[in-house]
């Protein structure tokens, strides 16, 4: 086999690997309209749910997943910031660096229901805060924390040395730097992480089950110690209706939001990316 | 007055700077020039505490600064750089307005209201003022290499430097930037201590009181044409 075949067939392999990748989100997308769209109606996202989720809308269930995830962002947020100019501007290349990256990276792929678990343990149980709004962002914010820390942490990164070293120049002290220099230039790589944080929370689902929400029976929590409707857990619970039409067709509508949510925050996401990177092409 | 006692700078074990004992007269322009990779710029950030960052990077001997030891773990990096002032090879602006960027080292020891009279000032230190008068509030990212350049160095001197370290200032600018960056260099002289690294001879002799000329890390002994008028340092006592 010569060069030139063995490149047309690797270019078919990769090029077929990335079609099939393509496919299966357009596939998944084309079900989730084909069976959601038809549960929508003019007061869907408006209404409160009926008949125990078989009617009405997910007024509750959107807005109660909103807060949650706005929330476990302000908890994460300025974890994962600190963390970021700790290990950027105060630790000097080398192994402890390395190792809270790869702490990092390790927090990233723990299952998601063991954060559930511990998680409902410490703070439910333990801390006696129970199944609530404040339980479930607080889990939710660890969980998101990697992603928040790896995004902020890249955008950080990417801040030409050139920008840092004049305002050494200057005689800028190093939390002046920060202020003036880190955070204003790394400002659209931060809003990215902050909206790929908020996309993950929108998909996490075993975690907030056991800590932050319940199915019915409630509105907007008033407290922080009240739970929250979620759309994930809406979905979930309809779902096991199997049986049930009703139920089927409304957890494939209110799946279709909850994915819708997480492709314009995705989407959001990659055009402040595209900012970034051109701004510090500048 | 600088004085370089001593002085020597590796990286890694590899040494940069050796034994380096010289002394710099306050209001005088030096160039230094030499090979890439000769050391010349290691020996302009070891004065202003540049390379603090680098791992591995280690110093030895001492650089005196108005008699003050820079190489001390306990001095005060920041306000040695805002005493010794570095312009880059390639100019950085910020991207913010031209105002902004010449008042950014400076912001937080003036009020808002003397932004426009210290621009004026070291804009036109620096023959910019005439160029960029009327438009102050645009982004410094559309002037010129050369023009930011100059506002480079009118930033720097906002902060009111006593030492200008400039590494190839003008290596990356047109003749008549060159020329321009030049003639002002011999204008700041008078009020500050100049050390400029630069690789092109004919430059060096036409600007500065004295050339130094460093090779493999060491200053090479005075010999004309090139060396004309270093004084080596003399140990007291």
């Amino acid at each position: 086999m010569n060069a030139i075949t063995a490149e047309k067939m690797v270019l078919a392999l990769i090029g077929g690997v990335t079609f099939l990748i393509v496919a299966l989100l357009f596939s998944i997308l084309g079900v989730m309209l084909a069976k959601g769209l038809p549960a929508m109606h003019s007061g869907f996202l408006f209404d409160a749910s009926r008949d125990f989720g078989r009617s009405g809308g997910i007024f509750y269930q959107l807005t109660g997943t909103l807060m949650l995830m706005a929330v476990a962002v302000l908890w994460s947020l300025p974890v994962a910031l600190g963390s970021v100019l700790f290990q950027t501007e105060y630790l000097g290349a080398g192994k402890f660096k390395n190792l809270l990256t790869q702490l990092t990276y390790i927090l990233n792929a723990t299952p998601t229901i063991l954060f559930g678990l511990v998680g409902y343990i410490f703070f439910g149980v333990y801390l006696d805060a129970g199944v609530s709004w404040v339980t479930g962002s607080l889990i939710l914010a660890v969980m998101i924390l990697p992603t928040l820390q790896v995004s902020i942490r890249e955008a950080v990164e990417a801040l030409p040395e050139k920008y840092r070293e004049a305002g050494m120049a200057l005689g800028l002290s190093r939390p002046t730097q920060i202020w003036r220099i880190i955070l204003p230039q790394s400002f659209y790589g931060m809003v990215t992480g902050v909206l790929l944080g908020l996309a993950r929370a929108a998909g996490e689902t075993a975690a907030i089950m056991f800590t932050a929400t319940t199915f019915s029976g409630i509105q907007f929590p008033q407290l922080f110690s009240d739970p929250v409707p979620t759309l994930q857990t809406h979905i979930l619970v309809l779902a096991q209706e199997a049986a049930n039409p009703e139920s089927i067709a409304q957890a494939w509508g209110a799946g279709l939001v909850l994915l819708g949510l997480v492709f314009l925050l995705t989407l959001a996401a990659w055009a402040f990316r595209t900012r970034m990177v051109m701004e510090s092409e500048l | 007055m600088i004085q370089f006692k001593n002085f020597s700078a590796s990286f890694g074990g590899r040494k940069i700077l050796q034994e380096l004992t010289f002394s710099l007269p306050a209001n005088s322009i030096t160039s230094i020039i030499g090979a890439s990779g000769s050391g010349k710029t290691t020996l302009l950030r070891a004065l202003c505490r540049m390379n603090d960052r680098i791992e591995n990077f280690r110093v030895g001997g001492s650089i005196l600064v108005d008699g003050m030891d820079v190489c001390r773990p306990d001095t005060d990096v920041y306000a040695l750089r805002r005493k010794v002032g570095l312009i880059f090879q390639k100019p950085c602006v910020f991207p913010k307005s031209i105002i902004d960027n010449v008042v950014f080292g400076i912001r937080e020891k003036i009020t808002k209201k003397d932004y426009p009279d210290l621009a004026e000032k070291v804009l036109r230190e620096v023959f910019l003022w005439e160029e960029v008068k009327d438009r102050l509030e645009e982004k410094a990212t559309t002037l010129s290499q050369g023009q930011q350049q100059r506002l480079t160095l009118a930033r720097t001197l906002a902060v009111e430097p006593e030492v200008l370290l400039m590494d190839e200032p003008t290596s990356s600018l047109d003749p008549k930037s060159t020329a321009a960056i030049e003639k002002l260099v011999q204008s700041l002289k008078n009020r500050h201590t100049i050390l400029w690294v630069t690789h092109q001879h004919d430059q060096a002799q036409s600007i500065a009181d004295r050339v130094l000329v460093i090779e493999k890390g060491q200053v090479l002994p005075l010999s004309a044409p090139i060396v004309r008028l270093v004084k080596p340092f003399t140990k007291a006592g």
